[in-house]
């Protein structure tokens, strides 16, 4: 019995001893066999069209109006004066710093109870997955019907109590408008993200914080945030190099109007796309990589900090 | 003199037990009330959308709005149909949601025991390039995607929209499912190939089926992705032929009627019913799969 078991491991033995270098490269032959098919598709979505961006940001090119020629830095010259780019930087700007502090706040509200324990818990943390898993098209549609000027629901509800608001028709209440739906929408996700966070905080710790008689709020601000503080920087950062190319919602719900007031920066780009402006589109991509790039920058460092205060 | 204190303390030891029960009590009682606020603002516009696809398209324009069903209709889904190639729309949003994810997931297994397991030269160098590569924004390069789907004739059809698909949700798919096989014993593919297996059998006849419950919770996760997508079909795929829901909702969105949009409400509800039934099912028989895939992509 025992002879049988050691026969063949013996033989292994031997074969490994005898072409070590080779079964090492068989098996490093193997790997990129497998990791192949993956590498070669995403150099050909990702730095394949990254560089040929790079390369048409620097051309004068519109398939309508040929010829293709060189202009340098001519595509960011008209960039920094195009007002539509400056309109839509700072809009986009906003809508991802401000929708990221209050899916951070609520998400962290929602986690709270989606971590309480309770009979219902189950049943919360189901309806918590819904607003993530449904279409942010239908999102836009279903929120553009309720805050309809005519027939909507919204200003129904609250004409009852007074208020009178032309939602999506007015600059300040359709950003606000749709700043509140992308917030509805993602908040949720954050609360899913944070409360994996949060099971990882030991439960001795907050039965140790009553006992010495912290109340919840002592609790949020002593063991929750701080323990919970490098998960809440790396959601955050998630979070906003993610809205910085939001595109579905705005598009969908208010269309970048009225006027360009609600036109984020991915809108622009994809409204340059459609109109064959491809050297000019090219740099706009380029500058909304930088964004990302910066912001990433930015986050890593905060991240770095916060993981080494503790 | 003992007698009282002891009595005393039986008297205070009672208001504590007391304050504590009602302490408890008042802490459910706002535990229920916010689940409740929680639910209504969530689920709500979901009641309502679905109250507007039954309610009657004359009902529909008035005010006040329909907040009760009353005489509940299908009429706006049997116009829907009419007025657009739903089946086509249906069939196409699933080739397209079932085909990226079935690629991504299938890619991703095998790369992620690669990665997992085999330590090749130039492995951290491929992670951190999958990594950095979940930033780089779709929109950013759109035009030479544009061009080169052009190039190979793939503008249009099914297969060029599930491999950007697939490829956009890559690197999610494979970190988890790379942290799901670092939790395998290697012990157990250690004994196979002492056994005798080659490589490729323990990936096939060990590995998969330990990882089998990563796939399919990736599968779903994929797919609901997948789905959702609008860009992609609006950029690559303007014909009605591999049109899906998402952009056939956009679609009927824009309606003109003799220069002024009318919006049919009445069909861009049951729409988007129609959209939603299908996610929803899968929110509620793989909510506990899907949660804890989303986590752990997240949290590595």
């Amino acid at each position: 019995m025992d002879a049988q078991t050691l026969q063949p491991a013996q033989i292994q033995k031997r074969r490994q001893a005898l072409s070590k270098l080779t079964l090492t490269q068989r098996r490093y032959l193997f790997a990129a066999i497998l990791i192949a098919p993956v590498v070669l598709l995403r150099l050909f979505t990702t730095l394949y069209p990254f560089i040929r961006t790079v390369y048409l940001s620097t051309q004068s090119y519109n398939p309508a109006f040929p010829p293709q020629r060189f202009i340098g830095l001519g595509n960011f010259e008209r960039l920094f004066s195009d007002i539509v780019v400056r309109e839509s930087i700072s809009f986009t700007l906003m809508f991802a710093l401000i929708s990221t502090f209050f899916e951070l706040l609520f998400g962290l509200a929602i986690a709270h109870l989606l971590n309480a324990n309770f009979r219902l818990r189950g049943l919360a943390r189901t309806i918590n997955l819904i607003p993530w898993a449904i279409p942010m098209v239908v999102v836009a549609i279903v929120f553009r019907w309720m805050l309809d000027g005519q027939f909507g629901l919204i200003p129904d509800l609250l004409g009852r109590f007074g208020v009178e608001h032309r939602w999506l028709l007015d600059p300040y209440n359709a950003r606000a408008s749709v700043l509140m739906v992308n917030i509805w929408k993602n908040a949720p996700f954050a609360a899913m993200l944070l409360l994996a966070g949060m099971q990882g905080i030991p439960h001795d710790l907050y039965e140790a914080a009553r006992v010495d008689g912290a109340n919840w709020l002592h609790q949020l601000r002593f063991i929750t945030v701080p323990l919970l503080l490098p998960v809440i920087v790396s959601v955050g950062m998630f979070l906003v190099i993610w809205q910085i190319a939001a595109f579905d919602l705005p598009f969908v719900m208010t269309g970048g109007g009225p006027g360009f007031a609600t036109t984020v920066f991915a809108q622009k780009i994809f409204l340059e796309v459609t109109s064959l402006n491809y050297g000019y589109a090219s740099a706009l991509g380029m500058m909304m990589v930088f964004a990302v790039i910066v912001i990433g920058g930015v986050g890593l460092w905060l991240f770095k900090r916060v993981e080494v205060s503790h | 003199m003992t007698v009282t204190n002891t009595q005393s303390m039986i008297l205070e030891a009672r208001i504590a037990s007391r304050q504590a029960r009602r302490r408890f009590i008042s802490q459910r009682l706002t535990l229920y009330l916010a689940f409740a606020v929680f639910a209504l603002i969530v689920l709500f516009p979901f009641y309502y959308i679905f109250v507007s696809s039954i309610t009657p398209r004359d009902r529909l324009f008035t005010m006040p709005p329909t907040y009760f069903p009353e005489n509940p209709t299908l009429q706006n889904y049997v116009n829907l149909s009419n007025a657009v190639p739903l089946l086509t729309y249906f069939r196409n949003s699933l080739i397209f949601a079932v085909g990226s994810a079935g690629l991504s997931v299938s890619l991703s297994a095998l790369a992620a025991y690669a990665l997992a397991r085999i330590r090749f030269p130039g492995r951290n160098v491929v992670y951190l390039a999958l990594v950095l590569s979940i930033a780089l924004p779709q929109m950013a390069v759109l035009v030479p995607m544009f061009q080169a789907f052009q190039t190979f004739r793939l503008t249009n059809t099914h297969h060029g929209l599930i491999i950007l698909m697939s490829s956009l949700m890559l690197p999610f798919t494979i970190l988890s499912l790379v942290s799901f096989v670092r939790q395998i014993p290697e012990e157990i593919e250690e004994a196979a190939f002492i056994d005798g297996a080659s490589s490729l059998q323990v990936l096939i006849r060990i590995v998969f089926p330990l990882i089998r419950p990563a796939m399919v919770t990736m599968f779903l996760i994929n797919f609901i992705i997948s789905w959702n997508e609008l860009l992609y079909q609006l950029v690559f795929a303007p014909l009605e032929r591999t049109r899906p829901l998402s952009v056939g909702l956009l679609e009927l969105n824009d309606v003109m009627t003799g220069g002024v949009v009318i919006r049919p409400w009445d069909m861009m509800s049951a729409m988007s019913v129609v959209m939603i039934i299908p996610i929803l099912l899968l929110v509620l028989f793989g909510q506990r799969m899907i949660i804890s895939g989303l986590a752990r992509g997240a949290i590595k």
